[in-house]
């Protein structure tokens, strides 16, 4: 029988923080005011700051290297080579478990981190004392191109860490887990089919057939990165910048001979993070080359990165794309081919990603993916805002195609092909009862509220046929998938009840995202029945519970279920405190509410009243004032704590069919819909998005204000990547050419029409209060939902991302 | 960043000294906008011994009109000239121009005197630590051409030496169609002779000469100032053009039209000019006048598009001056 603490409980709710406007973000202040402190503003007494040398050349290896004139530079005051004797081809689990050198001696891209590192008394010496290295090269063949690396003769690149290492690492590494696999830098073939393509071919009245390209973008965080470590004694103390912080606790034992209750965890403020650099390799292992400097110069060090050294990488969908369809002319899709080649391996480490969407969310029965992985000398490719962008881009490519060609309407043709694994929108419905849910129809109405938005059915127009008074071509595009899921990870909180009456929620969480904080607050104060002000969470301290990384977007439905359900533990605990008083050996304290069973009370507004007579009152403050451990005071402190593992809701009846528990069986319900108006000018190749209607079935809306937040910083970052944002390499050295914020090109708030966040709640998500996940939803999925308006607005398909200027007006036949 | 000595200058002759006294080895720093991000990313092989501040010189910001006359000092901030009415009643090409720059952060620290003496943009010359030793470093070549030039220059290297570079000012067009005179610490020039300069500097400057002021002539016609850029803040402009045109009894008697971030320094488009003189102003005539402007143009593998911007640029700033009854 399951915990009855997961049942849904999505009717007749009256909350008092959950789902409200106009609450107070427990880190607004701080941030807001420029008071809060991020990992790049600390500095301890002492401290040596240190930098890593970066290759010069993008495939080269260091034959010989002398640093005498290194180490003798003023301010510096140690150097580590890549040849001493305790890091020599040294590979230990970096960011996910997943293997990496602590500083390796050859390169496989301009800027990668190898060779030395210098600690010295500035940033500035460090910089200037690495100039002075003298190294002898191997400097090998180099690609930088995917199609160019797919040409006969072109350089062979090999894995980054040898197969073999990369194993004996993962096994020794307790930690390890399944998703240090995506890490390889390695070449890989894997095909996917389920029904038959070729079956579904012949079905179809119509073939179409495109391609598709995603240059590299990466995620531009605004806090550079930096690692801190001091030993004190024979105890570390780390500061970490990292979406995954408690890692680097549990991975200092297996770096170094210290064990986990020795280590001294302090998680700042994070400037933002948008994925990417949490999940290179490195990002990790810089805590070990700090601890290790920290170590031999008994000095806190602080090891730095600079703006540039943080945009060598990018996002998986960085690849080339063919795509085969099927269609009937009324737009139900009968069979999906997709052909993909991707950078650098990651993204093709499983057969289905790109093909993905279809089965999660279509009736499509037939679908076949072949992944291919190529490896390129450019940095690394990881999640970037997202890991869904390759399943996104395949998704969104398909419906809009689909439309265009058969001249449908794109909505028409979403609705349509809804369903789950080949199966239609009936089967969906059959599924929801089965599951516990409301039977509504997601798609349907993320789409009619989005269309009654942006005034769809006096706006949509056949592709390339509607010129503007102002000369420019009018588009509008539209892309849909399910919402996104909640089915991993693991968080563990405690429920404190302090003296004073106030609530500590105790919990390390990196404070990525948007007001997650806020949220866990709202939900602890309804189900705890305090005030919203009186709950709190430290998520910096290290209370030696650890939520949900945020990640994947699953985090509120991860640590939303454990919050609820530890606060709900926490108040029977009270409420039998309140009732039935405590008697011990030596001490004893009366019930507070004398002849009442704790079945008898409930709390509201921070109150424990009697049910039956609520005049009968004392404040939660009364009530625990004198419990607290210490000297000659009563009673043990009032606290409980639980766990919870995914964020999945496991089983609403109790009894639990081998479907119902299988996460991966269990189908999306909720749906999300996106509406882009663009203006192109035919002369300029401008493209100008002039309105965008979001709509996320959010399933409930904890935080609506969060929620809203997610949808307008999800549209600027997509705009910028269907627009302009991609990381530039010179084809010749493959040195990289626009490292910073001002050639790298985020979308201002200037380059965004108005934005209309539109919340549906369906409570069909697997969280609690039927809730689902947004951090990445908008950013990933309205990325290419600039393709879809420019072909609308065109009649021509531009899908190269980002579109720039130069590819409309090659398109139009103007250059 | 490196340490440096730091001077605060209190008139322009002390100015002048300590320039002088470093002998091209200082400079000069207003807002900073340029010249710290240039020291930070130690792009060149040399780093300055010394700024020169002379943000400390009393006397160089203000915005004068006398006579129809606009004088602009150099210290004026391009913030104060975009919100000018003076300046946005008679140049409305410089009015928009200095809106158009970069960001109202960046607005409110940049200078003029700055902006017109602003570095070139390059990707390849301005990569950090000096990775590519080019042409403009006194290196052996320029590695836009063979490279990725979507940025780069349109109408050729610079004429002495090749570099693609390009000049990406936005006040700068708009002082060559306004025709506006220069004056420094040591003489008097018009816009266009102070960008005359070849491929080791961006300006006519001595090493130990200031900007002190712009003055711009009562202007003989409506002006417009249009700018593309790929977002529509911060960004240098891929391509920007200003145009002032006088008109009389329908028809051009004037017409001056420079376009900038497409060659080394301001390019007049003369071409187009002489396409105007004569001509009414309407869709056939500016068009014709764009196509003239881009007619010498030899784009590198990657930029080609950029010259249909410029043609584009330049037919849209000369519809916009048809406004004779503006002035």
């Amino acid at each position: 029988m399951m915990d009855s603490d997961f049942d849904y409980e999505i009717e007749n709710q009256d909350f008092s923080a959950i789902g409200k406007r106009g609450i107070w973000r427990i880190d607004g202040r701080e941030k807001a005011s420029g008071s809060a402190i991020y990992t790049a503003d600390i500095k301890l007494p002492g401290m040596l700051y240190a930098r890593v040398f970066n290759s010069p050349y993008p495939h080269a290896g260091i034959k010989s290297m002398d640093t005498s004139k290194v180490e003798a530079f003023p301010g510096v005051r140690a150097v580590l080579r890549s040849d001493d004797p305790e890091i020599k081809d040294k590979v230990v689990p970096g960011s996910y478990g997943a293997p990496w050198y602590v500083l390796p001696d050859w390169a496989m891209w301009e800027g990668e981190p190898i060779g030395l590192v210098v600690a010295a008394d500035s940033e500035q010496i460090c910089d200037e004392a690495l100039k002075l290295v003298e190294i002898d090269w191997d400097i090998r063949p180099f690609i930088t191109d995917i199609e160019d690396a797919q040409k006969p003769g072109a350089p062979e690149l090999h894995n980054k860490v040898p197969n073999d290492i990369y194993d004996a690492v993962n096994e020794n590494n307790p930690y390890a887990s399944a998703f240090s696999e995506l890490f390889r830098i390695a070449e890989g073939h894997r095909t996917f089919e389920q029904g038959s393509v070729k079956k579904g071919f012949a079905e179809a009245d119509k073939i179409i057939e495109f391609k598709a390209r995603r240059r590299m973008h990466t995620w531009a965080q605004p806090e550079i990165p930096s690692a801190i470590c001091r030993w004190n004694g024979g105890y570390p103390e780390i500061w970490v910048k990292h979406q995954h912080a408690y890692e680097h606790k549990q991975v200092m034992p297996v770096w170094f001979d210290v064990p986990m209750n020795k280590v001294t965890l302090h998680v700042p403020y994070q400037g933002a993070m948008f994925g990417g650099w949490n999940w290179m390799n490195w990002s990790t292992v810089i805590h070990y080359i700090s601890a290790l400097l920290s170590k031999r110069t008994g000095k806190p060090v602080k090891l730095c990165f600079n703006r540039r050294d943080d945009f060598y990488g990018g996002a998986l969908d960085c690849g080339t794309y063919e795509f085969k369809v099927g269609a009937k002319k009324d737009g139900t899709i009968t069979a999906v081919a997709i052909k993909s080649d991707y950078v650098n391996g990651p993204t093709a480490a499983e057969a289905n990603t790109g093909i993905y969407h279809f089965i999660e969310n279509s009736r499509i029965p037939n679908l076949f993916k072949e992944n291919n992985s190529v490896v390129v000398n450019r940095g690394p490719v990881t999640a970037v805002r997202c890991e869904q962008l390759a399943n996104t881009l395949c998704f969104n490519m398909v419906f809009s195609h689909v439309a265009a060609e058969l001249g449908l309407d794109p909505t028409e043709v979403a609705l349509k092909n809804d369903g789950y694994d080949g199966e239609d929108s009936e089967y969906l419905t059959e599924c929801k009862k089965r599951f516990g849910k409301p039977q509504r129809d997601s798609l349907r109405e993320c789409i009619e509220a989005g269309k009654k938005a942006i005034d769809w059915d006096n706006k949509w127009h056949t592709p390339g046929t509607r010129k503007l008074p102002n000369g420019k071509m009018h588009g509008i595009g539209f892309v849909w998938t399910h919402e996104w899921n909640s089915k991993r990870g693991a968080g563990t909180v405690g429920v404190l009840f302090e003296p004073d009456g106030s609530v500590s929620l105790m919990a390390q969480r990196a404070d990525t995202g948007l007001c997650a904080e806020t949220a866990y607050c709202q939900i602890a104060a309804d189900e705890l029945g305090m005030r919203y002000e009186d709950v709190f969470l430290n998520s910096h301290k290290d209370s030696g519970f650890a939520m949900m990384t945020p990640d994947g977007s699953c985090n509120l439905c991860t640590n939303g279920w454990v919050i609820r359900r530890a606060c709900r533990k926490a108040k029977r605990k009270l409420l039998e405190f309140a009732a039935l008083g405590y008697q011990e050996e030596f001490h004893s304290y009366p019930p507070a509410f004398e002849g009442c069973g704790p079945e008898d009370l409930d709390v509201k507004d921070s109150v424990i009243f009697v049910k039956a007579n609520p005049a009968i009152s004392k404040t939660v403050k009364e009530v625990v004032k004198e419990v607290m451990c210490v000297q000659w005071w009563k009673h043990p402190q009032i606290y409980d704590w639980s766990w919870k593992q995914t964020g999945a809701h496991v089983d609403p009846t109790g009894e639990a069919s081998e479907e119902l528990i299988d996460p991966n069986k269990r189908p999306h319900f909720c749906r999300q819909a996106h509406f882009m108006e663009v203006e192109v000018d035919p002369e300029t190749g401008e493209i100008e998005v002039t309105n965008v209607v979001c709509v996320n079935d959010v399933g409930k809306a904890i935080n609506p204000e969060g929620v809203q937040g997610q949808q307008y910083g999800g549209v600027y970052m997509a705009v910028g990547r269907g627009k302009h944002e991609e990381v530039i390499l010179d084809e010749p050295t493959g040195v990289m050419l626009n490292g910073n914020l001002l050639d790298y090109k985020i979308t201002t708030i200037l380059d965004c029409g108005p934005i209309d966040p539109i919340i549906v709640e369906t409570a069909m998500g697997y969280g609690p209060y039927g809730a689902n996940g947004i951090g990445e939803n908008v950013a990933d999925l309205t990325s290419t939902l600039l393709g879809p308006a420019v072909y609308n607005a065109l009649g021509v398909a531009v899908d190269d991302f980002p579109i720039t200027p130069a590819k409309i007006l090659k398109a139009l036949g103007k250059i | 960043m490196r340490s440096f000595a730091h001077f605060n200058a209190a008139t322009v002759d002390e100015a002048v000294s300590v320039l002088r006294r470093y002998g091209g080895k200082a400079t000069v720093i207003a807002g900073g906008t340029d010249v710290l991000g240039r020291m930070k990313d130690e792009i060149l092989p040399a780093y300055p011994e010394a700024l020169v501040n002379i943000k400390t010189i009393p006397g160089l910001d203000f915005i004068d009109e006398i006579d129809g006359v606009i004088i602009i000092g150099a210290l004026t901030r391009l913030e104060d000239i975009a919100l000018n009415r003076a300046v946005q009643a008679s140049c409305p090409a410089l009015a928009e121009a200095a809106r158009r720059t970069a960001s109202t952060h960046l607005r409110e620290m940049g200078t003029i005197g700055g902006n017109i003496c602003q570095d070139v943009r390059c990707w390849y010359y301005r990569n950090p630590d000096n990775r590519f030793s080019c042409l403009k470093k006194g290196g052996g070549r320029c590695y836009a051409i063979n490279g990725d030039n979507r940025y780069h220059s349109i109408f050729g290297g610079s004429v002495d030496q090749g570099c693609y570079a390009v000049h990406v000012s936005d006040m700068a067009p708009a002082l060559v169609a306004l025709d506006a005179a220069i004056k420094t610490s040591r003489r008097e020039v018009r816009a266009e002779e102070f960008f005359k300069v070849g491929m080791l500097r961006t300006t006519i400057l001595d090493d130990d000469e200031i900007v002190t002021e712009i003055k711009i002539p009562k202007p003989v016609g409506w002006s417009a100032f249009f700018k593309f850029a790929l977002r529509k803040a911060i960004d240098f402009p891929i391509v920007n053009c200003a145009a002032m045109m006088a008109l009389a009894e329908g028809k051009v008697t004037e017409a001056r039209i420079c376009l900038n971030a497409v060659h080394g320094t301001p390019y007049r488009a003369r071409k187009a000019e002489e396409v105007m003189i004569g001509v009414s102003i309407n869709e056939d005539t500016a068009e014709a006048a764009g196509s003239a402007a881009i007619s010498a143009a030899i784009p590198l593998t990657k930029n080609g598009y950029m010259v249909q911007i410029a043609k584009t640029m330049v037919k849209r700033a000369i519809l916009a001056c048809n406004c004779p009854d503006k002035l």
